[in-house]
């Protein structure tokens, strides 16, 4: 068992107590950390001062890149490569490269939307320490948890459980890695 | 925790039909149902209170927020809204909408001085066609919007859904603004619709209209008395279908009862295919026949995107509004900005999707009595690039790829200054668009379309003003006479409560 626990993780009973808790750790400066419920809580993420989502730019550059992609490659086989009259119409035009491209467009906004939300994640993640909490079932159920990792520049054992105890967070225990 | 929420959790007092709760926000005047959310604070910001509600609440989303939202809840919150009105005085808007009757009838008088313009005629009318047909698709398009949020239970636009109601009363008007140019098709049968006169000289010069083959085989459909009779069907129809889901909506907010919603999704269920058909033959009839020789099975899609779109832009301006002017501060969150954003993205790629999809098939199939259409927007019979070839790329560029990149950001979705110019700016092109496919109509002495900048624009902005006039007053005049959102739909906690 190392010297310093890995988290610290607190138990609350109802979403308004851990509503007040996550802004009370937010506002203590801490960045790694975060709230276990068991359903989805509207407005935790301001409490917890989360950010928004970065993966639409990752979306945003998948799609750019199926574009272009598109119209490079009906550029390169009917224009460039193996010319080919069809129908009278030109050897390339934009025109009929944009079915593809739009397709191809959604096609790899979608793969960059999946995978940038894989990677942004750190999925796929089997292992996490809180599995070894063995309350942790509950919030999955009827309870609500904060846990704190040690890994934050501002986590120290004493302070940290005494924040969290001032935040009215019961059960308060020391994870290990 | 800032207290970015209003008081939504408050509302959830209002939520049961038969909760004393409901009976007091029932007894609210109009302008007090702005404050709404404040008068049901003092219930939810004891949890102990909420929890109950919020266990009885079937849906658990519903129950989340408002347990959520309850510790957010400061009594400062809710930016108080505008001191209560007594609802007798004189309207709050009463100002704004004599402004707004006043620009209305300056513009139908400096449009009626055209007709004192000797000389084009024809244009002066389409150009009048055109400045009429924009407000037509605005009001289409909320009618629409309004149905679709009934058929698909909608609960985010619940608040939208009041000020469009409030917007519907305008048909009369448009009808009764409509009403000359059926009288004058009449009197003077090519006057607007060459069609309808059987001896119009073709502009190739080779023969007239009734011994045109294409006109002769689509007569059964191109003729004045169907015409006329489809007019008066559209309009009938369009006043109808709106009195019906205005008259459910108003009466709910005085009884509460929860039938009024069912009433109204059947009214939506039976109401959406007859706008569809109502508004793709009324695009027909209006601006397709215009070139009757033109086939495209797009046009009423076209003509529907427009009308979507619109609306959206409108109904945006409108909150914006509303909330500049006070009555909207602690309804309108960001989630509402965010969600009519996302629709007005959903419908820029929905537009491009069918203009390309029109433009490309006729393109890719090349055959003479379709490319025509295109061929004189952008080149003149000698073969130089005329004024609407710079039209259509304003479009492709103005009306697509600006507002589609722009509306990608969820910044220019809820920033109330840059939602509002995005918005005004999809008005202009949209008006734009509507040009684009009518104005060409018009032919000069070499049998190509007459320039977009003409005097003619000027007849379409003075027509837009004017009828934007009117109806911007019939909505002002509207809005008071009822509650500012319907306070006893079965959805408005969770439209007040709208996230993410």
């Amino acid at each position: 068992m190392s010297a310093q626990p890995h988290a610290l993780i607190a138990t609350f009973d109802k979403t308004p107590d851990l509503m007040r808790a996550a802004a009370l750790v937010r506002d203590a400066g801490y960045k790694n950390w975060d709230c276990i419920t068991p359903f989805p809580v509207h407005g935790l993420d301001t409490a917890m001062g989360v950010e928004r989502s970065r993966v639409p730019r990752i979306s945003l550059a998948g799609g750019i890149t199926g574009f272009c992609a598109g119209m490079a490659m009906i550029w390169f086989l009917n224009g460039h490569d193996y010319k080919l009259i069809v129908g009278g119409k030109p050897f390339f035009s934009p025109l009929f490269a944009f079915p593809v491209s739009y397709e191809l467009t959604i096609l790899f906004t979608a793969f960059a939307t999946i995978i940038g939300m894989f990677v942004l994640n750190k999925l796929p993640m089997h292992y996490h320490p809180v599995l070894k909490y063995d309350q942790i079932h509950r919030g999955l159920d009827d309870r609500f948890f904060i846990v704190i990792e040690n890994r934050d520049p501002k986590f120290d054992p004493a302070a940290t459980r005494a924040l969290l105890a001032t935040a009215g967070g019961a059960h308060i225990t020391e994870l290990e890695e | 925790m800032k207290p970015t929420q209003p008081t939504p959790a408050g509302s959830a007092g209002i939520l049961p039909t038969s909760t004393p709760q409901s009976a007091a926000a029932a007894a609210v005047t109009p302008a007090v149902a702005a404050a709404a959310p404040a008068v049901a604070t003092p219930i939810a910001t004891a949890p102990a209170v909420a929890a109950p509600t919020a266990a009885a609440a079937p849906a658990v989303a519903a129950a989340a927020a408002a347990a959520a939202a309850a510790p957010v809840v400061t009594p400062a919150a809710p930016a108080a809204p505008a001191a209560p009105l007594d609802p007798a005085a004189s309207s709050p808007y009463a100002a704004s909408a004599m402004r707004a009757f006043g620009i209305g009838i300056a513009g139908l008088a400096i449009t009626a001085t055209g007709l004192f313009v000797p000389g084009d005629a024809h244009g002066f009318a389409l150009s009048y066609l055109t400045g009429l047909g924009f407000w037509i698709a605005i009001s289409i398009g909320m009618l629409l919007w309004i149905l679709i949020h009934h058929i698909l239970d909608a609960s985010w636009s619940v608040t939208l859904r009041r000020l469009f109601e409030n917007w519907l009363p305008n048909f009369k008007w448009l009808a009764l603004l409509f009403l000359p140019l059926v009288i004058v098709s009449w009197i003077k049968p090519a006057a607007i619709w060459p069609w309808m006169d059987l001896s119009t000289p073709l502009h190739d010069g080779h023969g007239t209209v009734g011994s045109d083959i294409l006109y002769q085989k689509k007569s059964a459909f191109l003729n004045r008395a169907w015409f006329t009779a489809a007019c008066v069907l559209f309009f009938a129809l369009w006043i109808w279908l709106s009195s019906r889901v205005r008259k459910a909506s108003f009466a709910q907010d005085s009884d509460g009862d929860p039938r009024w919603t069912s009433s109204n999704r059947v009214t939506a269920a039976f109401g959406i295919p007859l706008m569809a058909l109502s508004l793709t033959f009324a695009a027909i009839y209006w601006f397709k026949s215009l070139e009757y020789h033109w086939f495209s099975t797009m046009y009423g899609v076209w003509f529907f995107a427009d009308c979507a779109r619109g609306a959206l832009s409108i109904g945006a301006l409108m909150m914006l509004w509303l909330h500049r002017h006070g009555e909207y501060k602690g309804i309108l969150n960001k989630n509402h900005l965010h969600s009519i954003g996302q629709l007005m993205l959903a419908f820029t790629v929905f537009w491009a999707y069918i203009a390309f999809s029109q433009y490309f098939l006729i393109w890719n199939a090349n055959v003479p009595e379709e490319t025509f259409w295109y061929n004189l927007r952008e080149l003149n019979a000698d073969g130089s690039v005329n004024q609407w070839w710079w039209v259509g790329l304003l479009l492709l560029f103005g009306y697509f790829l600006a507002p589609f990149l722009l509306l990608l950001s969820y910044k220019n979705k809820i920033v109330h200054t840059r939602l509002k110019c995005i918005s005004i700016w999809l008005l202009a092109l949209m008006l734009t668009d509507l040009c684009y496919n009518i104005l060409p109509a018009l032919k000069d002495g070499h049998n190509d379309p007459r320039s977009f900048i003409s005097t003619n624009l000027v007849w379409v902005l003075s027509t837009v003003a004017g009828v934007g006039g009117i109806c911007v007053w019939t909505f002002l005049r509207n809005l008071p006479a009822q509650k500012l959102i319907p306070i006893r739909d079965p959805r408005i906690t969770e439209c007040l409560t709208h996230h993410e």
